[in-house]
């Protein structure tokens, strides 16, 4: 049953047209008078906010409809068509899409309306919304995508926009190594994309390479071809939303505008591995232990992020952990077959995470860009808007009931534990209370207790109603956004997993309420466990620990950086020079100008005969015809 | 007989040949090629007797009117080359020297 | 016979005038010598019939183009030391000659392979005035006028060359 529709190539057509004007504008005023900077706000914040309506349109248009029919599609032209393969520039609207669709506008508006004023009196303000746009137009194509194909042209589209934002600040060298990072790793991640891609269209491409198709012929997948399918595409997720072992671009991802960390933590970018396997559930239900490792590789890489935020000193690079730690969660939800308590988790945590860096933005701007947390402190009476709600999303965060994450972890950890994969259950939980203890050390540090830098102190204050407005949104919908998907224990009825039955192929676990019992009690627990732990060394103000022994190690990060860099980094520069100075210059260039040196003798050679008299040449022209006239001649008797 | 005519064009034609390639003074260059254009005109006349068809004779005017325009053009850079270089050579012009 | 005595005659003549325009050095001499080559090749047309080339021929060739050609020699006013100094001259041509050589012997052979025809003068107004002015203006009616076109770009091209003072003296 088809429901075709003309209106869905407009959402990200919305923030790409924002993004060719804006960049136009820039493009063309940039050496001359500037324009003013509420026109670029302006022009930047309509994109999002008509994909944002497009979008509600396109959630109750699919809410009108019966459940198992809820789906709109969108051809828009036919891309290439090479043998077998049949692409088109199509785009799908299902209930997994539409909730996307939902909070990645609504999310991703906000923040634009947000940079307005975090950006104010930046040179480059145009450039730097002409690419938030085409970051966020990117991601909407990734999420609308009706195959792989267009996926992977949004999915690639979001990589670049992560470059160029990350490197925004230009002018440092780390910002753009931090860049060049975050590029090159996604390439590594980007080729086990395409790679399980390519599988997948050698297993079953011919009958069609949509995922209605691919859905329906997923039967006729051989199960090695199968594994080896879920695997690439799950590299390609690792290094899309940071897992191990691609997760180092993220925190060195920092570098870039908060705004921008912002929207890449929670509305863009890292949450799509985690939709692309949700939108692949079809394929990882088919392999169950593809999903097992899925899952592994997720709570371990939860594990490890939790482990290196506990010692972070810079406040966006503990939110930075906590996103790869949160990621982590929700690919152990995706492992364990409970699609949409992942999805769901990507939904809440989408709203706090925003929330966080939007007022982790708010701090720092206030104290005039310092990011140490060891040079804050107190700032709980200077900045009350900007405190309240960013208690809110710690909460969240920390998975406190009734906010947000509680819903959404505890929805995954349960999930776990009914499935019988105790060991990730027992990690997530240790990972909770991890996960409390350093979102209220970093909560105690910069908020409570005494100032530690006085100067900075005196001179900071409230950031304007451009940038707390943004704040109270977020920070309502991440106290509520839980109560969408209130499990039946609570007296609610799964919304959310209703909702998206019809995209993902999972089955829910039927358990006692012993189970499920045990399971929010363990996460309550831990919680409280590691709010108090916080609250002990750092409530009452604390000064500059230093680390040493095991503290030490997860400070440097287990030196997992130096190992990347002495193991394939060095190496790999090492054989690049070897290639450029012996192989190029012997192998590949001597041939090219040993021909362009032989054709420079034989030209020498017959510069001799173009004497340049005109005579000479009528002499040439006649020997030609002496010549031939004596061969024709032969012929003739 | 009509291969005396023949025979006299082909020789008239071969003298132009011999005036173009071995002689450097512009007009006897110029006027060799008048020859040989009037060498062909004879055995158009020629051929036209034979086939007793005139087609040969309106082809032979034509002929004479590229050689008109040719003279006026030709005469022209004569008078060129003689304003700039003072010489009649036709090896002043050597720009072609590889 | 007496055909037969003026081709002989007009033959010579064409023959001997075309070698002194190769030979000589002066160009006027030459030009002179070529207008003999000239007349000659009019009384040739003549007997082939062609009453009206050969009187085009006279009145075209060698009244106008070669009058021009003569007055440009004689408006330059050619002093010796203007003429290019061919050493070796002789030498050139002979080699020209042999180079040549192997045209004409396959252009003679050409024509040995053609039939014969007698070249008795026809009546019949054949190559009269009248005749040809028909042939030229009903089936040459194109090539015509894209003669006479030709003939307009050439003179505007010659007034375009030698005309402009101001630049040419620079």
């Amino acid at each position: 049953m088809e429901h075709s529709v003309t209106y869905l190539g407009l959402i990200p057509l919305f923030p790409l047209m924002g993004a060719v004007l804006i960049g136009l504008l820039h493009v063309f005023t940039c050496n001359r008078r500037k324009l003013p900077e509420m026109l670029y706000g302006l022009l930047a914040c309509v994109g999002p906010v008509l994909s944002f309506i497009m979008a509600l349109k396109i959630f109750f248009a699919l809410k009108g409809m019966p459940a198992d029919e809820r789906f709109l599609s969108q051809v828009a032209f036919t891309w290439f068509s090479v043998g077998d393969l049949h692409i088109n520039m199509g785009f799908l609207a299902d209930p997994l899409s539409s909730l996307m669709l939902l909070f990645v506008t609504l999310i991703g508006s906000l923040i634009h309306i947000y940079s307005i004023g975090y950006m104010k009196g930046d040179k480059n303000f145009g450039k730097f919304f002409s690419y938030l746009n085409l970051f966020l137009g990117s991601m909407l194509i990734l999420v609308l995508g009706d195959s792989p194909v267009v996926m992977f042209v949004g999915w690639e589209g979001v990589g670049l926009c992560s470059y160029l934002l990350i490197s925004f600040y230009s002018d440092g060298t780390d910002n753009v190594l931090a860049g060049n990072k975050a590029f090159i790793v996604n390439r590594v991640g980007d080729l086990g994309f395409v790679l399980g891609m390519s599988f997948l269209f050698w297993g079953i491409g011919s009958h069609g390479f949509d995922y209605m198709s691919l859905k329906a012929n997923v039967h006729h997948l051989a199960p090695g071809v199968a594994l080896a399918t879920c695997l690439l595409l799950f590299v390609g997720a690792t290094g899309k939303s940071a897992q191990i072992p691609l997760y180092v671009w993220l925190p060195d991802a920092m570098a870039g505008p908060t705004p921008v960390s912002a929207l890449i933590h929670a509305a863009t970018m890292v949450t799509a591995g985690v939709y692309m396997v949700a939108r692949f559930s079809f394929l990882y239900a088919h392999v169950e232990l593809a999903g097992t490792i899925v899952a592994w590789v997720g709570i371990l890489t939860a594990l490890l992020a939790a482990i290196f935020g506990m010692f972070q000193e810079d406040i966006k690079k503990v939110l930075a952990y906590s996103t790869v730690s949160q990621l982590g969660y929700m690919f152990a939800g995706v492992g364990v077959a409970a699609y949409s308590a992942g999805i769901f988790h990507v939904f809440t945590h989408a709203f706090f995470k925003a929330l966080l860096f939007l007022g982790a933005g708010s701090v720092i701007c206030a104290l005039h860009h310092e990011q140490n947390i060891w040079k804050m402190g107190g700032l709980k009476k200077k900045m009350p808007k900007t405190y309240i709600t960013m208690l809110i999303g710690a909460l969240a965060l920390s998975g406190c009931p009734p906010f947000s994450g509680f819903f959404s972890k505890d929805e995954i950890l349960y999930s776990a534990l009914a499935s019988g994969h105790f060991g990730i259950w027992a990690v997530g939980v240790l990972v909770a209370g991890m996960t409390a203890y350093y979102t209220f050390r970093m909560m105690f540090v910069v908020f409570h207790g005494e100032p530690r830098d006085q100067h900075a102190y005196d001179h900071a204050q409230e950031s304007p109603a451009v940038m707390t407005v943004p704040l109270i949104i977020l920070a309502v919908g991440a106290l509520f956004a839980g109560f969408l998907n209130l499990p039946a224990i609570f007296g609610g009825d799964q919304m959310v997993s209703h909702w998206l039955a019809p995209s993902v192929t999972e089955h829910h676990p039927h358990t006692g309420l012993f189970v499920e019992i045990i399971a929010i009690g363990a996460s309550v627990v831990a919680f409280l466990i590691g709010i108090k732990a916080a609250y002990s060394r750092f409530g009452k103000g604390a000064e500059e620990p230093n680390f040493s022994g095991f503290a030490d190690f997860a400070y440097h990060k287990f030196y997992v950086d130096e190992l990347y860099d002495a193991v394939i980094v060095q190496p790999y520069k090492r054989v690049g020079a070897a290639i450029w100075k012996t192989i190029e210059p012997n192998v590949t260039d001597a041939p090219v100008k040993s021909v362009s040196t032989l054709y420079m003798l034989l030209g020498s050679a017959f510069k001799i005969l173009q004497v340049g008299y005109v005579r000479v040449y009528a002499i040439y022209m006649i020997i030609g015809l002496s010549v031939m006239s004596l061969f024709l001649s032969q012929t003739l008797n | 007989m009509i291969h005396s005519y023949l025979y006299l064009s082909i020789i008239l034609f071969c003298l132009g040949v011999v005036g173009v390639i071995s002689r450097r003074n512009v007009f006897t260059v110029f006027m060799s090629i008048e020859l040989m254009l009037n060498s062909a005109n004879l055995a158009f006349i020629a051929f036209s007797r034979v086939h007793e068809s005139m087609d040969g004779h309106v082809l032979a005017m034509m002929v004479m009117a590229v050689a008109a325009a040719e003279a006026a053009l030709a005469l022209a850079v004569v008078i060129l080359l003689h304003k700039h270089k003072s010489k009649l050579d036709t090896n002043v012009f050597s720009l072609l020297k590889g | 016979m007496f055909a037969d005595g003026l081709f002989m005659l007009f033959a010579v003549l064409a023959v001997l005038g075309a070698a002194g325009l190769v030979l000589f050095r002066h160009p006027m001499n030459g030009a002179m010598s070529f207008v003999i080559t000239l007349i000659s090749l009019a009384g040739l047309y003549a007997l082939l019939s062609a009453k009206l080339i050969f009187a085009l021929q006279l009145i075209v060739y060698a009244g106008a183009i070669m009058s021009l050609i003569v007055f440009i020699i004689m408006f330059l006013n050619i002093q010796p030391e203007d003429l290019p100094k061919e050493e070796g001259k002789l030498l050139n041509i002979l080699g020209a000659l042999i180079i040549v050589a192997p045209i004409g012997y396959f252009l003679v052979k050409i024509v040995n392979r053609l039939p014969n025809a007698t070249t008795e003068l026809l009546g019949n107004n054949f190559g009269g005035v009248k005749p040809v002015g028909l042939l030229l203006f009903k089936d040459w009616l194109v090539p015509f006028e894209i003669v006479s076109i030709l003939l307009l770009v050439s003179l505007m091209g010659a007034l375009l060359l030698a005309g402009k003072k101001k630049e040419v003296s620079k």
